[in-house]
């Protein structure tokens, strides 16, 4: 072997790199990203309008066509480096933008409809001295890294978005075929292979087998001639990772692929790359071309007297061809079907012959490797897993893209700092990484750390490198089928269990997802899963049962939901959802139909329509957390309808119109009892006495309404409207006995005695948590819950000039918060030991309470209560967010030494109620809840027990749903004897759809008046802050409504009303 | 090669020490030590592919089960053939294949000789409850005159693929699509015939099912109504063996043996289904001479022209009359005044004694044979 380089190249190398300088230097260079995404959002109209800007400006630029940079959601994408200023990077760079950019980058103007995404910051050198040119988004003011990008460490995407992946010479200025050449004429193949051994290089194809041994398999088989073979069959749903890098850097591959058979022995190559990726296919081409022209393929390269050469075969798209006995099988022109192994492509492989097979990505790190060394690269990474990890992050993220960060990472950091967390404020519920032979990780999983053996102890996979994330919405029985369809599309139909296994799972979750599902349903599945992990011939049938089975060791609670009582929690399933806003409701109010009917001026039904579900709508018209809103269809297009402020009208129109709840069976001369006046407790009155039992409600309080009376101030829910509706109740022949304690005026027991058949407990929550800090018993520590009895009892606290601070994150707090603003506190804090975002509480009632300046203080904890016998101020300590609990919320950790004190008259600890009842004869919960069967029977025969003291603290409708489905099952055991068995399903309402629903297309929610700030103060009373809409603004938002309750009617097959 | 000078295997099977020639496979490693593994998609005649899973074993050391058709023996391997996740995966690849297959084995030329069925009743498996979706392919829809195939009882083994393949060297079958609904296909999905078939029944005779199966023969030749008579074919001189189906003293089908010396499994499509003319009422059953040469005829017959008629008589007859007229030509006019014919539906050693005759005894090079045209 020669020991220099031969001369040519050495004249290119240099060339190359003047040329680079040069283009750095231009008085303009402008990068455009056109890879196939960059592509499809305009890329090629942005680039002639480029052309056109720099002729009208009489400016001539450097033009670069460069890969992508990885993010999606800002495609097309250019970048703008004007001598001696720094290069900015624009989003959203359509044609119609590119005027608008360059105005901004060269004459200062407002942006108009473009992004800036951040100032780049191109190529940075190594300690060592190599250059490792990679691509940095930083903010142009701070300098910091924009938040996509500060977790990320791109090693294999270091390139793209920076070259022009179809000129050599921009590969070889940025140390491209470097490694070859250090691997040509100063390495022997055995030093190769020791090199990548050593680097802990594992398969990024998903199975993660250390590279370095695969290649010393391959070059041990003594029998030539040897294949090189790059797995470029990309094939996962939502996956473009090695699309990106054959895009953007396609001479990586063929370096690393030159790399590798070398090492091995191999005179050739073979590239097999899908179809459908015609661009990568048509740079891997060009680059070929221009390797071999330079002498880097070939006969003799760099004259170190080895030979090899490269093509391209295109496969057909089958995503089974991925697996590499199959592929080769499809590059031989035989059907894409695996074969039994061994023999391994090691002994004999392609045609027979040893054979070696990557991914992409693997024969992309090893010019990195070889030319940094495996020290560098195992300086990244976690031991048994060095290196970086690319993912196409997709799913309900604020922030999708490809992204690149190194392993070890967790779940949550990907999720959470790369992807900015759930978007639109909903709530994570699972990531599948692995794709469809991957597994599903709720959120209790996300401290994982993403490496190849931690997620697959944790039930997934790396895969190849796709990862989708789920919230809230997304039914997890929907979800996993999603991937078994796509199994039984992919299935190669070789052996039984894959080929008719699949179907058969599928055909399960089918039926489950359209409420057909049977009992035996879920150990069918479990029984195929077994057959087919057991028996399939490849990992395609071996793993695709994964996101099944991850799906119902995680969410088995939604499949039963969907097989017993027909319903989808996550309101996912197209054939059980009538509404999201129905499915969203806990009491399962049916909201498009009383919309409807408001529309149409018909209050009086509507309001029936109502009441079937929840006998508080002037209650909840004012209080309630309307999950409904969150899960409005209508809100991904604009707004969602305005469903409460409806509700309110409504009901607030027949204000003072007495109701009588009507009768719907017989009297039947059985007495039940119960215990709390709350909403859960009367809701459960009312419907047992609809049901024809005689029942007495117990209020230990002077006045009924529980929670809603003595929680809730006056100034959100006025008393006049909540006493009408307790009234209601009342009149459905519901007697309600105030002042009467359990275990004081009365026992359990006692009640027996009395001829009651069935007692609920609907106790509530009144008991507040403890903060855990010292000297918390001291006089002035007021708790929230106390304070908003007294106020209700009119005992009100004189809180002028007096400092108070409130510790909670959740409604109580803000009420507690608000309330002390109001009797005239000269300033009230509200302490968290979280983040704003994270906050319980309604949103809407954080913004009010900042509104009325109440201050926050957000990451801090109350550690010492201050004083001596009085409270005069609280040590708060600052905390910083660790990892995930179980709650998939960062756990706050308390940071040692930055404890401050606050000053304060009044502390109100707010953080939480629990439940409690003297009687040893009930089991309580972790949450100090009680621990209630399914049919809510507690641990004493005939009694039950719901609402928040099963629920913990909660929202009137949740308590409201709790008292339907409570006296269901009570009426049931009464009636039947049987314990459970009965599912609460509230009535349907067909309503006719009467106007174009096409002319409130542009509508827009309406905004309910409130009093000012100054106002509320002023008057210090607690006046309700929010007004009730006019009528003709009510009538016009329930137009809004999309009505997808008549979509449903449609799919199912009946008739539309 | 020789196979004494290879060193053989020595391997643990069920705990029995087993010993196999180089190169073996688990499968045959263990049916030369007489142990059972059930398979579908493998013959000795055709390349191993590890399809249909059934012959699934356990292998101490290994990940997961491993097909014993495939997976080469190998000296101190421990395999366990009955073990209790070797037995329920082939329970359940029992059950898949099951739930798309039709329940009309009462009606199927096959019940009673399907590899499917004897499975099935051996592992107990139930038929699956209704509700699965069942492939509804119409059934003997090509126009080939002796092959029918019904795709619903299809296993997708590829016994048929790899028979045409590898043994007749036609290549007509293969699959067409992928997945549940892989489906079987001749050529580019056209007509057998058209797609380069010659008949030769291959694909029929390594069908483990009732996928492919003879037209001539249904509704009368079920294995358990015929009895099997082991014959030399009539056509030609290859000497391929197979066994005559025969039902109430009727030829009702031809099936191949792999016990056949000559020709194994493979026949043609004469000798597979050119059975028809055994029991053709043109055939000759006894020997017939023309009544003129006979000497008991009368002046009369010969005055009536009826003495050029054909009459039956006795093998000794036929042959004394033909032995004397031979006899009289050679003598009167020399041997080469007669010439022979042969004919390619005799045995090699029938023509060579033919040859002897007509070269030593009538002493004449006239002889001449049908397949020299």
């Amino acid at each position: 072997m020669k020991s220099s380089v031969n001369s040519p190249f050495n004249r290119r190398l240099k060339r190359a790199r003047e040329q680079w300088r040069r283009k750095a230097q231009a008085d303009l260079s402008i990068a455009v990203g056109m890879g196939t995404c960059g592509l499809a959002a305009g890329a090629e109209e942005a680039l002639n309008a480029i052309q056109t800007e720099l002729d009208k400006r009489h400016l001539t630029a450097a033009i670069g066509r460069v890969g992508c940079v990885g993010m999606c959601a800002y495609e097309p994408m250019i970048d703008l480096q004007a001598k001696g200023r720094p290069r900015f990077s624009y989003g959203q760079a359509t044609a119609e933008n590119v005027s608008d950019i360059f105005s901004a980058y060269l004459d200062g103007e407002q942006l108009q409809r473009a992004v800036l995404v951040g100032q780049v910051v191109p190529a940075s050198m190594k300690s060592n001295g190599s250059c490792l040119s990679s691509l940095s988004f930083v903010d142009p003011a701070s300098q910091e890294n924009i938040a996509f990008h500060q977790k990320q460490r791109r090693i294999v995407l270091s390139n793209c978005g920076l070259i022009d992946p179809e000129s050599i010479d921009d590969y070889l200025a940025v140390e491209g075929y470097q490694a070859l050449v250090k691997a040509l004429t100063g390495m022997t193949p055995e030093s190769v292979i020791e090199e990548v051994t050593r680097s802990g290089l594992r398969g990024r194809g998903g199975g993660g087998f250390p590279a370095g041994l695969k290649w010393s398999l391959a070059r041990k088989t003594q029998r030539w001639p040897k294949y090189v073979i790059c797995n470029a069959d990309e094939g996962d749903p939502g996956a473009f990772m090695d699309r990106s890098v054959l895009e953007g850097d396609p001479h990586s591959v063929v370096e690393g692929m030159t790399i590798a058979a070398y090492a091995i022995g191999a005179s050739h190559g073979i590239i097999y790359c899908r179809a459908e990726y015609p661009l990568a296919i048509r740079r891997l081409e060009i680059a070929l071309e221009q390797a071999r022209e330079l002498g880097l393929l070939g006969e003799d390269i760099l004259g170190s007297g080895f030979s090899f050469d490269l093509s391209v075969k295109e496969g057909a798209g089958a995503f089974v061809c991925g697996e590499e006995t199959a592929l080769m099988a499809s590059i031989q022109g035989e059907r894409g079907q695996p074969w039994p192994r061994p023999p391994y492509p090691a002994v004999a492989g392609l045609w027979g012959q040893p054979s070696n097979v990557n991914n992409v990505k693997s024969y992309a790190y090893t010019p990195r490797v070889i030319r940094l060394g495996a020290d560098w690269f195992k300086s990244l990474g976690t031991e048994g897993s060095p290196g970086t990890a690319v993912f196409a992050l997709t799913g309900m993220v604020n922030r999708t893209g490809l992204v690149e960060v190194p392993m070890g990472i967790t779940l949550g950091g990907i999720i959470y700092e790369v992807g900015g967390g759930i978007a639109g404020g909903r709530k994570f519920k699972a990531v599948q990484t692995g794709g469809p032979l991957g597994g599903c990780l709720p959120e209790s999983y996300l401290d994982t750390p993403v490496d190849f053996d931690s997620l697959r102890a944790a039930g997934a996979t790396m895969g190849s490198g796709g990862m989708i994330v789920a919230d809230e919405t997304t039914c997890m029985v929907e979800f996993a089928k999603y991937f078994m369809q796509f199994v039984c599309d992919e299935s190669c139909g070789k052996c039984p269990p894959c080929r008719i296994g699949s179907t058969r799972m599928l055909e399960i979750l089918e039926r489950i997802t359209s409420g057909k599902g049977e009992p035996s349903d879920v150990d069918r599945i479990r029984h195929l899963a077994t057959g087919m992990q057991r028996g399939s011939l490849c990992a395609l049938g071996q793993l695709a049962p994964s996101p099944i089975l991850s799906a119902l060791r995680h969410f088995e609670e939604e499949f039963w939901a969907h097989i017993k009582e027909g319903r989808c929690p996550a309101a996912g399933c197209r054939m059980l959802v009538r509404a999201s806003c129905v499915s969203a409701c806990p009491a399962g109010v049916d909201a498009p139909a009383y919309l409807a009917l408001v529309a149409q001026g018909r209050y009086a039904e509507a309001l029936a329509v109502h009441r079937e579900a929840n006998p508080f709508p002037m209650i909840c018209g004012r209080v309630c957390p309307a999950f409904c809103e969150r899960r409005c269809r209508r809100g991904q297009i604009d707004e969602p309808v305005s469903i409460r402020q409806v509700k309110r009208f409504m009901a607030d129109r027949y204000y003072s119109e007495p109701w009588t709840p009507p009768k719907l069976a017989r009297a039947k001369g059985i007495k039940v009892a119960i215990i709390g006046a709350g909403p859960c407790g009367l809701t459960a009155a009312l419907r047992l006495a609809q049901r024809g039992y005689s029942v007495t409600v117990f209020e230990r309080m002077p006045l009924p309404g529980g929670m809603m009376t003595y929680g809730i101030p006056a100034y959100r829910l006025p008393r006049e409207p909540l006493f009408a509706e307790i009234d209601h109740i009342r009149r459905a022949g519901v007697e309600i006995r105030c002042e009467q304690e359990l275990g004081t005026d009365f026992t359990i027991k006692s009640l027996k005695n009395d001829g009651y058949r069935a007692i609920i407990l609907a106790l509530g929550a009144h008991r507040s948590r403890k903060l855990g800090a010292q000297g918390e018993d001291k006089n002035g520590v007021y708790h929230g819950v106390q304070m908003l009895r007294d106020i209700a009892l009119g005992r009100l606290p004189d809180l002028k000039g007096k400092i108070v601070v409130v510790v909670g994150g959740g409604d109580t707090a803000m009420d507690a918060a608000r309330s002390s603003w109001r009797l005239g506190a000269e300033e009230v804090h509200l302490v968290y030991r979280r983040e704003r975002h994270e906050m319980p509480a309604n949103a809407e009632e954080i913004e009010a309470a900042m509104e009325e300046g109440v201050e926050f203080h957000f990451l801090v904890t109350p550690v010492v209560v201050l004083g001596h016998d009085r409270v005069s101020g609280v040590r708060l300590q600052r905390q910083q967010l660790g990892e995930f609990d179980a709650s998939g919320r960062r756990r706050p950790v308390p940071i040692p030494g930055s404890e401050f004190d606050m000053p304060c008259d009044l502390l109100v600890p707010a953080i939480g109620q629990v439940t409690w009842i003297d009687d040893e004869a009930f089991s309580f919960n972790r949450k100090a809840t009680f621990d209630v069967g399914k049919a809510f029977e507690t641990q004493v025969e005939g009694v039950f027990a719901a609402g928040d003291s099963v629920l913990g603290p909660g929202t009137v409708v949740q308590s409201v749903a709790h008292g339907n489905q409570v006296a269901l099952t009570v009426d049931a055991w009464l009636t039947t004897g049987q314990l459970g068995g009965v599912h609460y399903q509230p009535k349907r309402h067909d309503v006719a759809q009467l106007f174009n629903l096409d002319e409130y297309a542009g509508a827009r929610r309406p905004k309910a008046g409130t009093i000012s700030p100054e106002e509320r103060r002023r008057r210090g009373d607690f006046a309700e802050a929010e007004q009730v809409l006019e009528e003709r603004a009510a009538q016009e938002e329930c137009k809004r409504c999309l009505r997808c309750d008549l979509e449903w009617l449609e799919r199912i097959g009946e008739p539309l009303p | 090669m020789d196979k004494k000078t290879t060193m053989p295997i020595n391997l643990t099977i069920n705990g029995k020490p087993v010993s196999a020639p180089e190169g073996s496979t688990i499968l045959e490693a263990a049916r030369g030590a007489g142990i059972r593994i059930p398979t579908l998609c493998h013959h000795p005649d055709l390349t191993n592919v590890g399809a249909c899973r059934l012959c699934v074993v356990t292998v101490e050391k290994a990940r997961g089960l491993q097909t014993a058709c495939t997976t080469p023996a190998a000296g101190g391997m421990v395999v366990n053939t009955e073990s209790q996740e070797a037995r329920e995966t082939r329970r359940f690849v029992l059950e898949m294949l099951l739930s798309d297959h039709p329940n009309e084995c009462m009606v199927c030329e096959t019940n009673g000789d399907c590899e499917l069925q004897d499975l099935a009743y051996e592992y107990e498996v139930p038929w699956p409850a209704a509700g699965a979706t069942h492939h509804k392919y119409e059934v003997d829809t090509d126009p080939n005159p002796f092959v029918a195939i019904d795709r619903n009882k299809c296993i997708v083994c590829g016994r048929c693929v790899r028979a045409c393949d590898e043994i007749q060297n036609r290549e007509v079958w293969n699959f067409a699509n992928r997945g549940f609904k892989t489906r079987l296909v001749a050529g580019a999905d056209q007509p057998m015939l058209e797609a380069r078939c010659e008949s030769c029944g291959q694909c029929v005779a390594y069908c483990p099912v009732g996928a492919l199966y003879d037209k001539m023969s249904v509704g009368v030749a079920r294995a358990n109504k015929v009895e099997k008579v082991r014959t030399v074919c009539s056509y030609c001189g290859v000497g391929c063996s197979f066994d005559l189906n025969v039902r109430d003293d009727r030829v009702v089908r031809v099936t191949s043996t792999a016990k056949a010396p000559v020709n194994g499994m493979a026949l043609c499509v004469k000798g597979r289904y050119g059975y028809d003319y055994v029991h053709h009422t043109d055939r000759l059953t006894k020997p017939l001479v023309r009544r003129d040469l006979l000497s008991s005829s009368t002046s009369d017959e010969r005055r009536s022209g009826r003495s050029s008629d054909l009459v039956e008589v006795d093998w000794d007859t036929a042959l004394n009359l033909v032995a004397r007229k031979l006899t009289d030509i050679k003598s009167s006019h020399g041997g080469d005044a007669i010439a022979f014919f042969a004919s390619a539906k005799c045995t090699n050693e029938e023509n060579y004694l033919f040859n002897k005759f007509t070269r030593q005894v009538l002493g004449t090079n006239n002889i001449d044979h049908c397949a020299r045209l």
